[in-house]
């Protein structure tokens, strides 16, 4: 240091001169901060709050360079200037980025894993309510799958391919604390998103990154003039599809088809129905109930209101943000799925104690909230699913009375109706129940304070405390109600729950920043961190017969009139508890820039496993090669800017299994008591071994090399990365069914293998001709899933039966040498279409007769068994696209997303076709076999328990392949227009999202993370909420 | 920075603490703290008493249901959906898996039973040890009991596994010798060690397992392996899994006797105060049963020997076997029409499964035209007002239906004229018994006891083994009817009038080598499907070819053999030619 000083004030004696400039960056904002070096010298200075600056430098100096954080860096030539002001472009894809890599950040190009930063400015401009659906087009490799349309439901978010069967999501890293949730920000709080795909990149959080981590970091201050900004949009949604249902009179005749194919008389509808709605349906004044159509919440509202206020010097920052967010469901009438998210953020960083080039002591804060309600319809199973009853109700049935009011069992009684007794009004069965009404709130704090101390330069010791706190209320009403022969509730029901839970982290780490001989530059750090979890209770009561029948408002439990003890309940638990322990280092090394190289190693105790069994260890190396700064790269250099070869290997952890696995537990359940009492009241608690104990029980381990390249040609306009990677998930934890003999419940065993293998591509241009810009970028995903073991004697995990519809068997299930949950059932070719092709084909069930499925004997044995059973569809997808294509003029921006998945298939049903012939139809059932060369896919109707309907087969499985343009906006920036107006952003916008989508699929969306009760399933369509159509305008201003 | 780099250090120290990773349960014990006591020990025997209700929860795939099902009594019913029910009338089937619950649930009973019998000695009272010994040992061989009735050679669980790679390999079947012996040895060894006290002493509390129904199901066990499989007597099993002794017919003898001389338990007066239709609120509207006694209340009947009890805190979430499901599977399946269960009073909504054949109804009046328990044990719905056929596609229909085991409903609410208005799904829900006249669900408010031993049982058993027709002229004169002299015939006509839809008829027409021709006496009744009149015929091979087929037994489930990889066979006869795809008019 003091020899930079003496050579600093040994300069000034030589002959110097002033260059004076601002820097500002594309709005004309200024940039403070920008540092400004003589090129080949240590000669330099940074801006002023005011983007000024002010240097002197020798004469001689040729080459100015400006270069700061997340911009393009520029070198000016001085020549004869003396002023010389630059405007910084945003660098979108740029090389001198930083990006995070966890407990710290790194420059992009001395990367060497495989990882995707995506800004908050580019998920914010998509206006979506949750930064993963904002994230959908611009993560390759990344699987984001809405699991519901329904306001505020989550997403499935699957990193390079399903690895296990148990908890697949992949770790979040909030502002450096793990284990956050993302669905509590709003997108304007989010400064950057990065993932962490490959093994090596993750490593640093071994224990649980072996699905892949994301950090997440929210906006932070910087030290200059005080930005606020304001960010809102209003759009109302409609229903991109709705399904094509049968009408009265249609439905009708279906019903009547099938009795006659049974040979059995058609109705005598004119003596089942009513005589009026019977004569309206005849004489065509009325077409029958709509049932989707009557629940259609057209219009619905969703808007954004986002505040957010930056600012400091150069020794305190802060940034706040305040949000609302709310969205309206588009089906659900009368009653509403509704969405309402508040979040607050304060940020703030202080450096307490500083030298002259580096902060001593540092101290920080971040602070998240977020309280969002929450209620909906029920969208689970068949047996409790708003829309699959909306879909399979009876269009011969009113929705109304005369009344206004619900038709009921009443109105049925007394209009006469002698038809279906079990049908019941949908819309009823959803208003009046819990399944629509039903509120939730939740509330969630994330919060972290840091201090960071930098007793030499570049030696930093950093101790991070992390704090999380969720807590949720949940209410519901299960009204009276009297809808059909078997849904008659005489006692209602009000239910109530509570939990709150909290988290605290703990992180201590050392890093130090060296070089050695002036080239050889490490980066290494040594850290520590503890976690605890689960230090929470959840509470719930639930009462009978509200003094208040009918009013959701008023269903409190207090407000029940029990009469008498059995009316009321109580229950609490707590969570259970957990701790993880670690102890981990990394070393990145590189050598001239060229030679790049990190190692990283952690070790991770967790309290799931037993003693002796708690410590898992975790390595990773990588290496990276920029080619392009040998010497004989410099034939390529008018074309290639930049190559990076890259190449890493590592293993990450997973231990996400219930505790106590390792102990023989005795569990005390009221399922397993016994009542030998005369009264029938009492219980005899009983006690018995749940499950078998595994005191062996291990880490998973997820094993991944990753082979790659970033590059970017033609002056930097043309980006292209590519990724190749192979993950291994070894010793699977699964609870791999045990012999039923045994009379246990199988415990969690390291059993199973799974691999997965792809590649990625993301391509991407930006190039400007005067003062039009454009860009636009392309990724694709390829993965590979397969099952490699699973430890027991037969090599499959059973998936469940009843799916869609009580009455199937199995329909997907983990085998080895399959992907995971792949769909199983029989093949069909075709339909037989007369006597003569029954005849002639040997295998058949006995009975089989013109109109029926011909199943396809694929084990060959001459007869249609269960053993024919197969592969009939694979709900992931073999390849996964992203498009982005921006333009900008002057004033004007157009921004165009999308997202394309390719090679899945959907199972779709929307009725139960095995049990309950008289549901609806869809109008596909036109397209059934009625007579010789009518159909060659459905089969003719029967009433479902015939195996045409009840044979899970590829008649229920359809190609989901899909595009949707997820969002385009266009805005007009009227700062260009008015220049004098005080504000430094003036944008309005309009956007469409979800406007187009392309797909061969029937239902009302392609896009299906649903997979019964089951993670690692997908694609299930029983009654799908599906994402809405959106139409929206939006402003954002910045002061 | 000294300070802080001491305060790292400590940090990293802390850290190294295994302590920090220990964790504790607060909702559940472990084997390692559990059981410690008395109570817990008898919380133990309660969670094997639970796995009686577990299986109800999936009825239709229990023993008791495919029992009634396949006998010659009842056919399968149910809608035409319901082929699962069709099946086990046919001895066909739809699914192979179907007996896995009912196979996971007894195996849990058996698990949960050998671990109880390993720690019971932590019980200082020896009474009460005896006696929670004795209950646990009795449940053990009614679950094997059970399972090798239904499935033959069932693997032999006697302790719990230690390891979990021996808990992935499937253990081999054992013969049945070997599974007669260690239920006959299980038995054996209850009956010496249960303290001899009345029905309704027992030390352990009422409704708990007594001496006198361990040696009521040693004797239903002696008989079904010594008429099925043609033995002499029963093997036992030693404590090495030898058999190496054996149990002759006069201890069986000598423990019936002993039974019936000193369990206090008795036949009671009318045979229709047995059936919960007489009970006191559906009785009042009941022509049939107005003045007969009052219903006894479950656990008040000394004519119970051994029952599954239910209760009044059914729910869907995990304790529908807490409900009497049964109920509700035999109950008549609805049309819609407002007045059909009025008009069918006291029987209510239900799945339409085992419609009576009309064969039990018209040979039971040839035989015993006098007998007044066929009015009490069957009701011709044809005989109700306006009975239509068909109703939601009901198959099988023969119009007849069991009074014993059916949901049975109660005036509600009465108009005006004193007619009845609404109706409770079951008369359990209200005030008259066990409910607050409210919360009525049709399929859960099921909650009558299932008889699974009556005293007249063993007084027919008795009779049957000694060929004295002293006790079931007992159970004649109770009903009514004349005494009669001792013959097989005899005998046999009273088990299937005495205790028809009771459970056992299936195992007695197997054991006394009648079943092929009784089952095969099904074709040709008058029944409807879907409301079109036809008659039953055979399905698949037939009745009797598939009784040949079979022997009776049922498929293991499927899974169950596919997860052994070989080591678990499949029974005879269950290949796919026993496929039943639909109804073959």
């Amino acid at each position: 240091m003091v020899l930079l000083m003496v050579m600093l004030s040994g300069m000034a004696f030589a002959q110097q001169k002033t260059i004076t400039g601002k820097v500002t960056d594309e709005t004309g904002a200024p940039v403070p901060g920008t540092t400004i070096i003589v090129k080949g010298t240590t000669t330099g200075i940074v801006t002023d709050m005011d983007g000024n600056y002010s240097l002197s430098v020798p004469a001689t100096a040729k080459t100015l360079v400006f270069s700061f954080v997340g911009m393009t860096s520029q070198e000016v030539i001085v020549g004869t200037q003396t002023n010389i002001s630059v405007k910084m472009l945003s660098e979108s894809i740029g090389l001198e980025e930083v990006v995070a890599i966890g407990y710290g950040v790194q420059k992009k190009k001395l990367n060497t894993g495989a990882t995707v930063q995506v800004s908050g400015d580019n998920l914010q401009k998509m206006s979506t309510t949750n930064a993963l659906s904002a994230l959908q087009s611009q993560s390759p490799g990344v699987e984001i799958t809405q699991s519901s349309g329904q306001p505020g439901e989550g997403f499935k978010v699957t990193i390079r391919g399903l690895g296990t069967v148990g908890s697949s999501a992949p770790l979040y890293v909030i502002d450096g604390v793990a284990g956050g949730d993302i669905n509590a920000f709003n997108t304007s709080d989010i400064e950057s998103v990065d993932v962490l795909k490959d093994a090596a990149s993750a490593a640093i959080y071994g224990a649980r990154a072996a699905n892949g981590v994301v950090l997440v970091t929210t906006k932070k201050g910087k030290a200059g003039k005080l930005q606020l900004s304001y960010d809102g949009y209003y759009g109302v949604q409609y229903a991109a599809k709705m399904p094509a249902m049968l009408n009265a009179k249609e439905y009708m005749s279906m019903m009547d088809e099938t009795r006659f194919n049974e040979a059995n008389p058609t109705y005598d509808w004119a003596n089942l129905l009513p005589t009026s709605l019977y004569n309206s349906v005849m004489d065509g004044s009325w077409q029958g109930t709509n049932w989707m159509k009557e629940s259609y919440n057209e219009a619905a509202p969703t808007q954004n209101q986002a505040f957010n206020l930056a600012g400091g010097n150069d020794q305190s920052k802060f940034a706040l943000g305040f949000s609302y967010t709310s969205q309206e469901g588009i089906l659900g009438k009368p009653v509403q799925s509704q969405y309402d998210r508040y979040t607050a953020r304060i940020n703030s960083d202080h450096v307490i104690l500083k030298t002259k080039d580096f902060d001593v002591i540092k101290i920080g804060q971040t602070l998240n909230y977020n309280y969002n309600t929450k209620s909906g319809i029920a969208i689970g199973n068949i047996y409790g699913n708003s829309i699959h009853n909306l879909l399979t109700g009876n269009p011969l049935l009113p929705a109304y009375d005369a009344d206004g009011n619900f038709y009921d069992y009443n109105d049925k009684v007394a209009n006469g109706w002698n038809f279906d007794g079990n049908t019941g009004n949908p819309l009823a069965g959803t208003a009046l129940s819990n399944w629509g009404l039903n509120l939730s709130k939740n509330y969630a704090l994330q919060t972290s304070a840091y201090l960071e101390i930098q007793p030499i330069k570049n030696l930093v010791f950093r101790s991070q405390f992390g704090y999380k706190m969720t807590a949720s209320t949940y209410r519901s009403y299960d009204g009276i109600r009297h809808l059909s022969n078997n849904t008659n509730v005489t006692l209602d029901n009000v239910s109530q729950s509570a939990s709150s839970g909290h988290n605290t982290t703990f992180d201590n780490t050392l890093s130090y920043k060296f070089k050695v001989a002036d080239q050889h530059q490490f980066d290494v750090l040594v850290g520590q961190s503890i976690e605890k979890w689960g230090m929470g209770s959840n509470i719930s009561a639930s009462g009978n017969n509200s003094m208040f029948p009918g009013l959701f408002d008023y269903a409190w439990v207090d407000n029940t009139k029990p009469t008498v003890l059995s009316q009321r309940g109580a229950g609490g638990s707590p969570w259970g508890s957990g701790a993880l322990a670690s102890f981990f280092g990394r070393a990145n090394y590189n050598f001239k820039e060229t030679y790049l190289a990190s190692f990283t190693m952690r070790a991770d105790g967790s309290s799931n496993f037993a003693k002796g069994k708690r410590w898992g260890y975790f390595p990773s190396m990588s290496a990276g090669w920029v080619m392009t700064n040998e010497s004989f790269m410099e034939s390529t250099k008018s074309f290639l800017d930049f190559m990076k070869l890259r190449a890493s290997w590592g293993q990450n952890g997973n231990a996400a299994i219930n505790n106590f696995q390792y102990l023989s537990t005795i569990a005390f359940d009221t399922s397993n008591g016994y009542y030998f009492s005369a009264d029938k009241l009492t219980q005899t608690v009983g006690g018995y071994a749940d499950i078998l104990a595994n005191p062996d029980v291990k880490w998973e381990t997820s094993e991944q090399l990753d082979l790659g390249f970033d590059s970017r040609f033609l002056n930097s306009r043309l980006g292209l990365t590519f990724d190749w990677y192979t993950k291994t998930t070894k010793n699977w934890l699964v609870t791999a069914p045990i012999p039923a003999v045994w009379g246990l419940n199988a415990p969690s065993v390291n059993g199973g293998d799974i691999q997965n293998k792809g590649f990625e591509i993301a391509l991407n241009w930006n190039d400007r001709a005067g003062d039009f810009q454009y860009g636009g970028s392309v990724n694709m995903a390829h993965n590979v899933n397969e099952v490699t073991r699973i430890a027991n004697a037969e090599g499959i995990i059973h998936g469940d039966g009843n799916v869609l519809s009580q009455g199937t068997t199995e329909m997907y299930r983990a085998q080895v040498g399959f992907p995971i949950g792949y769909f199983y059932g029989y093949k069909t070719a075709g339909v037989f279409q007369n006597l003569d092709q029954v005849n002639n084909t040997a295998a058949k069930y006995a009975g089989a007769q013109p109109g029926d499925l011909i199943f396809v004997d694929t084990d060959g044995d001459g007869k249609i068994t269960e053993d024919d059973r197969t592969m009939i569809g694979n709900p992931h997808p073999d390849f996964t696209l992203g498009l982005n294509l921006n333009l900008s003029y002057k004033g004007f921006d157009l921004n165009i997303a999308g997202t394309g998945a390719f090679g899945q298939q959907i199972a779709k049903s929307y009725r139960s076709f095995a049990d309950s012939p008289l549901q609806n139809y869809t109008t596909e059932i036109f397209g059934r076999w009625t007579g010789e060369g009518t159909s060659n896919k459905l089969p003719r109707l029967t009433s479902g328990s015939n195996v045409n309907w009840q044979n899970i087969s590829d008649i229920y499985i359809e190609d989901g392949d899909y595009v949707k343009i997820q969002n385009i906006t266009l805005g007009y920036d009227f700062k260009k227009l008015f220049k004098n107006m005080p504000l430094s952003q003036a944008r309005f916008f309009v956007t469409g999202q979800n406007l187009f989508t392309i797909t061969g699929y029937s239902g009302m969306d392609p896009e299906i993370g649903y997979g019964y009760d089951k993670s690692w399933v997908s694609g299930i369509d029983l009654g799908y909420y599906p994402s809405p159509r959106t139409y929206m305008v939006g402003v954002n201003l910045k002061f | 920075m000294k300070k802080i780099l001491y305060i790292a250090a400590t940090a990293l120290l802390f850290m190294s603490c295994e302590n920090y990773l220990d964790t504790e349960s607060y909702t559940k014990k472990n084997t390692g703290n559990y059981p410690q006591s008395a109570d817990d020990a008898i919380q133990m025997v309660t969670g094997v008493y639970a796995t009686l209700n577990k299986p109800i929860a999936n009825c239709a795939n229990t023993y008791y249901f495919a029992s009634e099902l396949a006998s010659d009594d009842r056919f399968g019913g149910g809608g035409e959906n319901d082929k699962d029910f069709q099946v086990l009338d046919h001895l066909l089937y739809t699914n192979l898996d179907r007996f896995k619950t009912f196979w996971s649930d007894r195996y849990s009973g058996i698990s949960r039973a050998n671990m109880a019998i390993a720690n019971l000695d932590k019980v200082a009272d020896e009474t009460l040890r005896n006696q929670l010994k004795g209950e646990t040992l009795f449940l053990r061989a009614f679950f094997y009991n059970e399972l090798v009735e239904m499935f033959g050679n069932v693997p032999l669980i006697t302790k719990v596994p230690s390891t979990v790679s021996e808990a992935q390999l499937y253990p081999k079947q054992a013969s049945a010798e070997e599974v007669y012996g260690f239920i006959a040895a299980g038995l054996k060894e209850a009956i010496s060690i249960m303290p001899a006290k009345k029905w309704n002493e027992t030390v352990s509390g009422n409704g708990h397992v007594t001496k006198w129904a361990a040696e009521a199901l040693l004797a239903r066990v002696f008989l079904f392996y010594t008429g099925f499989y043609q033995k002499d007597a029963l093997p036992l099993m030693d404590a090495d899994g030898k058999i190496t002794g054996s149990l002759t017919k006069a201890e069986v003898i000598t423990g019936l006797e002993d039974c019936i001389a000193n369990s206090g338990n008795s036949l009671v007066t009318d045979y229709r105060s047995l059936w919960p239709y007489t009970n006191t609120l559906s009785k009042k509207n009941y022509p049939y049963a107005k003045n007969a006694p009052a219903w006894i209340k479950d656990g008040t009947n000394p004519e119970t020997v051994f029952s599954i009890k239910f209760s009044h805190l059914a729910s869907w979430s995990t304790t529908t076997g807490y409900s009497n499901q049964y109920m509700l599977f035999f109950a008549i399946r609805g049309s819609g029409s407002a007045n059909q269960y009025k008009n069918l009073y006291p029987f209510g909504q239900g799945w339409g499964a085992g419609p009576v054949s009309p064969k039990l109804w018209n040979e039971w009046k040839t035989a015993e035209p006098l007998d007044p328990r066929r009015d009490a044990s069957i009701l011709d719905g044809s005989k109700t007002n306006d009975y239509t056929y068909g109703a939601d596609k009901q198959m099988e229909e023969s119009g007849y239906y069991s009074k014993k085991v059916i949901a049975t409903t109660g005036a509600k609410t009465y108009n005006t004229d004193g007619t009845m208005n609404a109706l409770f799904n079951s008369f359990t829900s209200s005030t008259e018994y066990y409910g607050d006249g409210a919360a009525d669900d049709f399929q859960l408010a099921h909650e009558v006891d299932l008889n699974v031993i009556r005293f007249s049982d063993v007084l027919l058993m008795q009779s049957e083994l000694t060929g004295n027709a002293d006790n079931m002229n007992k159970v004649r004169t109770r009903a009514g009817l004349p005494t009669v002299s001792y013959s097989a015939t005899a005998l046999r006509n009273e088990r299937r009038w005495e205790l028809a839809f009771e459970g056992t008829r299936w195992s007695d027409i197997r054991r006394w080598g009648i079943a092929k021709e009784a089952l095969s006496n099904q074709v040709g009744a008058d029944i409807w499907n879907r409301g079109v009149a036809t008659t039953m015929k055979n399905q698949g091979a037939g009745y009797g070819a598939r009784y040949d087929a079979t022997k009776g037994f049922m498929p293991i489930p499927q899974s169950e053999i596919d997860l052994s990889s070989g080591v678990l066979t499949q029974n005879p006869g269950w290949d796919a030619s026993a496929l039943f795809v639909s109804w073959n008019e």
